[in-house]
């Protein structure tokens, strides 16, 4: 059997949490999570963990949770991929026996918590070339690329739109999505506009949340019975940091690099995957994956979209629980992604929301601004 | 460095409200320079890579500190954006604005405003440096039309 198994996802509430800090999100959606595997924090060999405000996250919320012992600990911040970026290294230490139990984990209070640094004397190396352009970070640095993007191949804003439509259609059948109601591609035109071509509906959510996904080794998920969703396939890299303009070429993201060889491990190839599930922080952050991890041609992912192709019926189901879009975007989506793959690949739900027979999913992460990219293939063991 | 003019420098000191770069390391020189109107990059001696933002070493063969020279400041506009929301402090009463990745003549590119109406922007559109005074130690790149 493959390694390493998702053995239990779950969420912390999502929305608005006003009484609760990162760490809270992160600890209720880890115990959740274990509960959903038949597990308990005494069975926790380790944590994986990224953002929540904090440069020792591994640390600290291991403190919290009051792990005894942890042989895993993993912080790498590669922003919103780092979850799939995980993957991969839990796997390696799951595969020299260093642990059995390892707990993903996410916590966010991005909504109703402290904003940013926005002390005005910049000492950040990077940032004293950034901050005084006044640039929208992040929509702003999306913006740039999607405005490229157009420019080379024609992509339109109506293009962009077909996303967040398809996308709102999966959320109106998730009872956990922010925003339910429909939208047309005129809606999302018409909406406020934030930084060219973005308008306000081009922009994922701004919410608290956390999420916890739990990987077990082989022979503990033999132990539990639960069903075998394997990790299949893991890569990521980076292209730049928050630099926009460092960013080589704004039509293509590392996802050309990633997909290929997480594909290439888990012996697919994309006209395998049911179900993506790709980072959306922007609708065009969704458009390039798509093209990059080749479910088509560079330039065509603005055609690709048109008419449905990634809403429920389509022929790519794509982000099925409303995506940063709709459903929730806490900061780093990346755990969300993981999640939504393990349970259309358990089957949990009926009706149009279920993708009917799905046994291999993708899950992708894309971090900072276009910068880091991490592909998961995921699949359902017979 | 050669000591030529990039562009006019114009003392914003009294009105910015924004955020001001502190100069630290490799880039003290880059921010130096701005104060006199120079925009400057770093060319390396040992294989001839045009870098920005400023380095301690040279991203293609490693050498240590490459030195600067003086560029242009010319060059087009590789993508933009018109920010509708400010960004930042201090640029609430400025929206809509224009931020752009600029292509340098001599290679490297830079993020900076450009002050021009944004009906006018354009990929590819050809723009000029001029530099804006916002602290004792720092005048920022800001891009217009050629
Ligand atoms: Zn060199």
């Amino acid at each position: 059997m493959a390694e390493p198994i998702v053995a239990g996802v779950a969420e912390s509430d999502l929305g608005e949490t006003p009484d609760r800090n990162w760490l809270d999100n992160a600890g209720i959606a880890t115990v959740r999570a274990l509960e959903d595997a038949g597990l308990a924090l005494s069975d926790v060999d380790g944590v994986a963990v990224a953002g929540g405000d904090d440069y020792m996250p591994a640390l600290v919320l291991s403190e919290y949770l009051d792990l005894e012992e942890p042989s895993l600990l993993e912080g790498t911040e590669i922003g919103g991929s780092s979850f799939e970026h995980f993957c991969g290294h839990v796997g390696d230490a799951m595969a020299r026996g260093r642990a059995d139990v390892v707990v993903i984990a996410y916590g966010s209070t991005s909504k109703t918590g402290p904003g940013r640094d926005r002390s005005l004397e910049v000492t950040h190396p990077v940032d004293g070339f950034l901050r005084p352009t006044g640039l929208f970070r992040p929509p702003g640095a999306y913006a740039m690329a999607a405005k490229r993007h157009m420019h080379e191949y024609g992509t339109t804003e109506e293009q962009l739109a077909e996303i967040a439509v398809s996308t709102r259609e999966w959320a109106s059948m998730n009872p956990k999505a922010a925003h339910q109601e429909e939208i047309t591609v005129g809606d999302v035109l018409e909406s406020r506009p934030v930084a060219e071509p973005f308008n306000l509906l081009d922009c994922c959510l701004v919410s608290d949340g956390g999420g916890a996904v739990v990987l077990v080794s082989a022979g503990k998920a033999r132990e539990l019975g639960v069903p075998e969703i394997s990790v299949a396939g893991v890569a990521s890299t980076s292209t730049h940091r928050q630099d926009i303009s460092e960013m080589p070429d704004m039509t293509t993201t590392g996802a050309a690099v990633t997909g290929p060889k997480a594909f290439d491990e888990a012996g697919i190839t994309p006209a395998d995957v049911d179900v993506a599930q790709l980072y959306d922080s922007f609708t065009y952050t969704a458009l390039v994956t798509l093209e990059e991890l080749g479910f088509c041609e560079n330039g065509e992912g603005g055609s690709f979209v048109e008419g449905g192709t990634t809403a429920p019926g389509g022929e790519l189901p794509m982000n099925t629980q409303g995506g940063g879009l709709s459903y929730c975007h806490p900061g780093h989506f990346g755990v969300f992604v993981l999640i939504e793959a393990v349970r259309q690949l358990r089957g949990d739900y009926t009706g149009d929301r279920q993708v009917d027979g799905a046994e291999v999913a993708v899950a992708h992460g894309t971090g900072g601004v276009l910068s880091s990219s991490s592909t998961v293939v995921l699949r359902r063991e017979a | 460095m050669t000591g030529a003019e990039s562009g006019p420098v114009e003392d914003r000191r009294d009105s910015w409200e924004g955020p001001v770069p502190v100069p630290t390391g490799a880039n003290s020189e880059f921010w130096a320079a701005t104060l006199e109107g120079e925009l400057v990059h770093q060319h390396c001696e040992e294989c001839g890579t045009a870098q920005l933002y400023p380095r301690a070493v040279c991203t293609d063969c490693g050498a240590v500190d490459p030195p600067f020279e003086a560029s242009s400041g010319v060059g087009e506009v590789y993508t933009y954006t018109v920010c509708h929301v400010p960004g930042e402090p201090g640029f609430g009463d400025r929206t809509p604005y224009v931020v752009a990745a600029v292509d340098l003549e001599e290679g490297p590119r830079l993020l900076a405003l450009v002050d021009c109406d944004p009906d006018r922007v354009e990929i590819g559109m050809a723009l000029e440096v001029t530099f804006w005074q916002v602290s004792d130690e720092a005048a920022l790149p800001v891009f217009v039309p050629q």
